[in-house]
């Protein structure tokens, strides 16, 4: 066959993928009969509501001295690992504010970090197309460094997200600019498995951010530049197992919902949505209206421990609580007192649920937790 | 001489004249194989797609999906969520029973775990955030000891208590298995502890507002 009866094929079967897409959205949107929202109003339910002193900022976590990019909470919840572009991770005990590592990294364009399950080992990556672990019991060089202690190569392109496997420490997943999603074992330093790629059916821009199902460990999300998130099996990296459309722009976080059926995304376009990962649904958008039209974009998100409320960190230094059931701002952390100063680039919950810790491109965290009475009346 | 003729003079008649070579018929074979991968990749999208749409036939409509995200959300605790109860007349019952006298009333929320409120002890010998651990006068851990109704530092120590299953008060420890003394770090420093609103009060979020 000549290269271009090939070309003539190729174009034959974009368009045959285009009007199957098409015919796909109608579909879908013949099933979509409500949303969350509209449930839950025709269920009589009513918002959530917070007093002033409800969810306050209770820390201030002060040491870096560049924007912060990233930051994770450890499992046994009360320490949190921190990337910054000052080229440091530091390690805090969230109860105390105090810094128990800060670790100089060997290059300093990190994007991303992870604490592992245990708690023993810190994964962070970023520019140099790696992921570097750092065991945090290991002896610090003569410099006072803590030395790599593994490093994962393999990537072509950046490493935007990374996220260890729950209960296990010895496997991690990272996404990356080279478009991939990437399963390491870190005992051997080698890939697993490599999930999309050139000739594969998987993403076709940069991937952004992964989250891994807690209640199912082989089944991970990723979202990516090209408006997609993608549903993935780790036995099956030939393709992944649904894609999911809605976004107008990158999706730059994905996070499962608390029950593992579910997740939610946040993205450039200014949006955050909710899907389900049987149907394919859209099962909600969380959308404000902005009066310049120019929306600020999503960079990080998080869901309660009862999935009632997602806090989305935007780039204009809000921090929206969305009542997911009934897609209302019911806060704006990013306007209290002691809020960032600048854009909330990454945040994230506790193990327990109990505290929510933002870091900004003004160098801070903060850590927010319930102020408030339980009260009975 | 026959030397210099041969070289300077008329070419050899057996090699044929100098040619244009005419381009190979694919020149880039790479590039075939590169647009075949890419053919391959698509018609393998659309068999993805093919199955998709008749997936789709047999998938539920959103509602149901809607409905169980609801019903997850509201079935569960949430430590972020100011918990609003209506069970006044409830509180009044207890901060009457609870002023009364200071004894374990905790034996009421075991049965069938229909009360929605619980103060299981309670004593007057406290004054506000001032329990010793233990607690001089009754004895009893600090996170265990906490001010009678009566008491003017009751309304800091409300707890509220939601049974969702009958083996939600007895024994009383394991009402939260997450749950340990040790945690109550807080108190009695802080006059906003965070008291975990599924169980009772002996068992609290750590408190990120106090320390």
């Amino acid at each position: 066959m000549s290269v271009a009866e090939l070309k003539e094929r190729h174009m034959a079967a974009a368009e045959t993928v285009n009007s199957l897409k098409e015919r796909l959205k109608q579909r879908r949107l013949l099933l979509l009969d409500t949303d969350v929202a509209g449930y839950a109003r025709s269920q009589g339910q009513t918002r959530v509501s917070f007093g002033p002193t409800d969810l306050v900022c209770c820390r201030t976590l002060q040491g870096h001295t560049g924007k912060v990019y990233s930051l994770d909470w450890t499992p046994e919840r009360n320490r949190i690992v921190s990337a910054s572009q000052d080229g440091r991770l530091i390690v805090w005990n969230a109860l105390t504010s105090q810094k128990t590592h800060a670790i100089k990294l060997p290059c300093a364009w990190v994007m991303t970090c992870a604490f592992s399950p245990s708690g023993q080992s810190v994964a962070c990556g970023g520019l140099d197309s790696m992921c570097s672990i750092f065991n945090l019991n290991s002896q610090t060089d003569k410099d006072g460094n803590l030395p790599v202690s593994r490093m994962l190569s393999g990537h072509k392109g950046y490493v935007s997200s990374c996220q260890y496997v729950p209960d296990e420490d010895t496997h991690l997943i990272t996404a990356s600019g080279d478009q991939t999603c990437v399963l390491w074992d870190i005992t051997t330093g080698l890939r697993t498995s490599v999930f999309g790629g050139e000739f594969q059916s998987g993403h076709t821009a940069d991937v952004l951010s992964v989250s891994i199902n807690e209640s199912n460990s082989r089944m991970f999300i990723s979202g990516s530049c090209d408006s997609t998130v993608r549903l993935w099996d780790t036995r099956v990296a030939s393709r992944a197992v649904r894609t999911f459309h809605g976004h107008e722009g990158d999706v730059n976080a994905v996070k499962f919902f608390p029950d593992g059926h579910r997740f939610g995304t946040g993205s450039d376009d200014g949006t955050c949505r909710l899907f389900d990962i049987r149907t394919g649904h859209q099962l909600q958008e969380y959308n404000q209206q902005h009066d310049d039209n120019e929306a600020p974009h999503v960079t990080s998100i998080a869901f309660s421990t009862s999935g009632r409320l997602l806090f989305a960190g935007y780039t204009n230094g809000d921090c929206y609580v969305w009542d997911t059931l009934l897609a209302e701002v019911v806060l704006d952390l990013g306007k209290l007192q002691n809020s960032h100063d600048s854009r909330i680039s990454c945040l994230g919950l506790s193990a327990d649920g109990s505290a929510l810790c933002t870091g900004s491109w003004d160098s801070n965290l903060k850590i927010w937790a319930f102020g408030g009475h339980r009260r009975v009346n | 001489m026959v030397a210099s003729k041969s070289n300077g003079s008329a070419p050899p008649s057996s090699l044929p004249p100098p040619q244009p070579r005419s381009p190979p018929q694919f020149p880039d074979l790479y590039g075939k194989r590169r647009e075949l991968a890419r053919v391959q990749m698509l018609q393998r999208e659309i068999g993805f797609l093919d199955e998709e749409l008749k997936s789709l036939e047999s998938i539920p409509p959103s509602s149901r999906s809607c409905k169980e995200v609801a019903d997850f959300v509201t079935g569960n605790v949430d430590p972020l969520i100011p918990t609003i109860k209506k069970t006044r007349r409830s509180c009044r019952f207890w901060k009457w029973l609870c002023g009364m006298c200071c004894f374990d009333v905790s034996w009421i929320c075991c049965c069938r775990c229909s009360c929605d409120l619980s103060i299981p002890w309670c004593c007057d010998c406290m004054t506000c955030n001032s329990c010793s651990n233990p607690c001089q006068n009754c004895g009893l851990p600090a996170c265990q000891c906490f001010p009678c109704c009566s008491s003017k530092c009751f309304k800091k120590w409300k707890c509220s208590l939601k049974c969702r299953s009958s083996s939600c008060c007895m024994p009383k420890r394991s009402c939260c298995p997450t749950c340990s003394f040790t945690r109550c770090t807080c108190y009695p420093k802080c006059p906003n502890l965070n008291i975990c609103s599924c169980c009772h009060k002996s068992c609290c979020f750590p408190c990120y507002y106090c320390m």
